[in-house]
């Protein structure tokens, strides 16, 4: 290919670390938030609660106009022109009501706040209530399936025009959750079976990961795609961010954790290694999102 | 005026260029950026680098080891990804079918640029906007019924601006006679930026 007219996004757009680092926490709350319906456990909701809030700060932090929100919103409000045909407002009020959810889930989990409020307490009634909890957890696998749709319909970007990163995003958040859990077990917040549990499934979602990685790049360098669609996984596969992809996607964030994973299975568990296990499998799903974001290319107009 | 969902423009305004007629001189960039943007004519667009313009330019080889131009800018689509993916509804229709910003409603999330298959917006050092044709001054010339600065610069006459509407209009006529395409057709964005490529 002849590389004339190629232009990363990152230069223009700047969707890099900041956005990637977003969609990281924005997974690791979602999944987190279907977790929550059978791990009812204070570290998860602060775990939850925190995420969401840096997950937001960061992407604030990113607007270019940050200073215009009052007015975009009193425009908005004002003149009513809603855009729910748009993955980003669609998330916006996501992550708005999962914010709120979370806030209330937390104070829920801190005892110390409903001595001291005792008209909070209500809180502590919907955190015992499985329908409020599971629409809790609904609500988060839908913002991490947002964070999926939102790049998938950034239509200029033909790496990313693919079905294969809503579902990435899902397979990708729910091994951050099971390492957050792992992590857990290994501080001691949860009892041993919640551990036994997560590193069975944890396997499981490896392998899933794995597969659906090498899927996005075999049909993104496959005869057929866009032109920018081939460079950008070409630039993932044996380009400047092979590294990236090898060695921190799938050698530290997936191989690692499933070799740990085997090792825990056949020889017993070692807290040392899951703790390493937990801390790969999170900076390899980050990682993950880094290196889609960075290997957006627009189509060529020029070949 | 802003179109609403639904409502059909009463003008159908579209940018030709005559690709068959360029010298690659520069002067619609150079006259787009002066026009529009005068206090970015000595400010690098860290972007795309070079001279911060509304108009894209792509200097390539051909298969035959020709020189090549590709002068790429907004296409004011019919059927625009900027105007369906913006959050905030600040990029919209107006009642000639072009593609507008409005810059109350601009957050500055980038998703227009992401959204756009010609990646031709580029961001403003002091405003934070992403700037595209056509810009605020070529609209006054619009309204005043002259032609934008890209058209009325071009000493070839290998530009050309009017409503695909008018059968009569200089832009219909021009495509009816010579043969023309679209960039990047297959992505359904329905351009109205159309290549001459001769006769």
């Amino acid at each position: 290919m002849n590389p004339v007219d190629l232009h990363f996004q990152t230069n223009i757009a700047h969707w890099s670390w900041t956005i990637a680092a977003f969609l990281w926490f924005v997974g690791i709350a979602g999944m987190g938030s279907v977790a929550y319906y059978f791990v009812r456990k204070k570290p998860m909701a602060i775990v939850i609660f925190a995420s969401l809030v840096l997950g937001l700060a960061l992407v604030f932090s990113h607007l270019g106009r940050w200073w215009n929100m009052p007015m975009v919103f009193w425009t908005m409000i004002s003149e009513g022109h809603f855009n729910f045909g748009s993955w980003m407002l669609i998330g916006i009020a996501v992550l708005s009501v999962h914010l709120v959810f979370s806030a209330i889930l937390l104070v829920a989990n801190l005892p110390g706040v409903l001595e001291r409020f005792g008209w909070l307490k209500w809180t502590r009634r919907l955190d015992e209530n499985d329908l409020f909890v599971g629409f809790f957890g609904f609500i988060g696998f839908f913002g991490t399936v947002y964070s999926g749709f939102l790049i998938s319909q950034a239509v200029g970007i033909p790496l990313w025009n693919t079905a294969l990163i809503p579902l990435l995003w899902v397979i990708s958040a729910s091994v951050a959750t099971v390492a957050v859990l792992e992590l857990f077990y290994v501080f001691g917040w949860v009892d041993e079976r919640v551990s036994v549990f997560g590193i069975r499934l944890g396997l499981g979602l490896d392998a899933a990961k794995l597969l659906a990685i090498l899927a996005f790049l075999h049909v993104s360098m496959a005869v057929g795609a866009a032109a920018g669609a081939r460079y950008g996984a070409a630039e993932m596969v044996s380009g400047d961010l092979a590294t990236m992809t090898w060695l921190g996607v799938i050698g530290i964030g997936i191989l690692v954790p499933m070799a740990i994973a085997a090792f825990t299975i056949l020889r017993g568990k070692s807290k040392p290694l899951l703790f390493i296990s937990s801390i790969a499998a999170l900076t390899g799903v980050f990682l993950l999102r880094a290196v889609v974001l960075l290997a957006g290319v627009w189509e060529p107009l020029v070949l | 005026m802003r179109l609403r969902k639904g409502e059909k423009p009463t003008r159908r305004m579209a940018h030709v260029w005559d690709s068959s007629r360029c010298m690659a001189c520069g002067a619609c960039v150079m006259a787009c950026t002066s026009t529009n943007a005068p206090e970015m004519m000595h400010r690098e667009e860290k972007g795309w680098g070079g001279l911060a313009s509304n108009i894209r330019r792509i200097d390539s080889v051909t298969a035959q080891g020709r020189p090549q131009v590709t002068l790429v800018q907004c296409q004011h689509c019919e059927n625009a990804p900027c105007v369906s993916n913006c959050p905030f509804g600040a990029v919209y229709y107006d009642e000639d079918g072009l593609v507008r910003l409005d810059p109350r409603m601009c957050a500055g999330c980038s998703y227009c640029v992401t959204s756009c298959p010609y990646n031709v917006r580029w961001f403003h050092p002091d405003t934070g906007l992403p700037e595209k044709c056509m810009g605020e001054a070529c609209l006054e010339l619009v309204k005043d019924g002259l032609k934008p600065a890209c058209v009325q610069s071009c000493p070839a006459g290998a530009r050309d601006f009017g409503d695909l509407n008018d059968p009569q209009s200089t832009v219909s006529v021009l495509l009816r006679k010579k043969r023309s395409h679209r960039l990047l057709e297959h992505t359904g964005t329905e351009p109205k930026y159309f290549v001459v490529e001769g006769s």
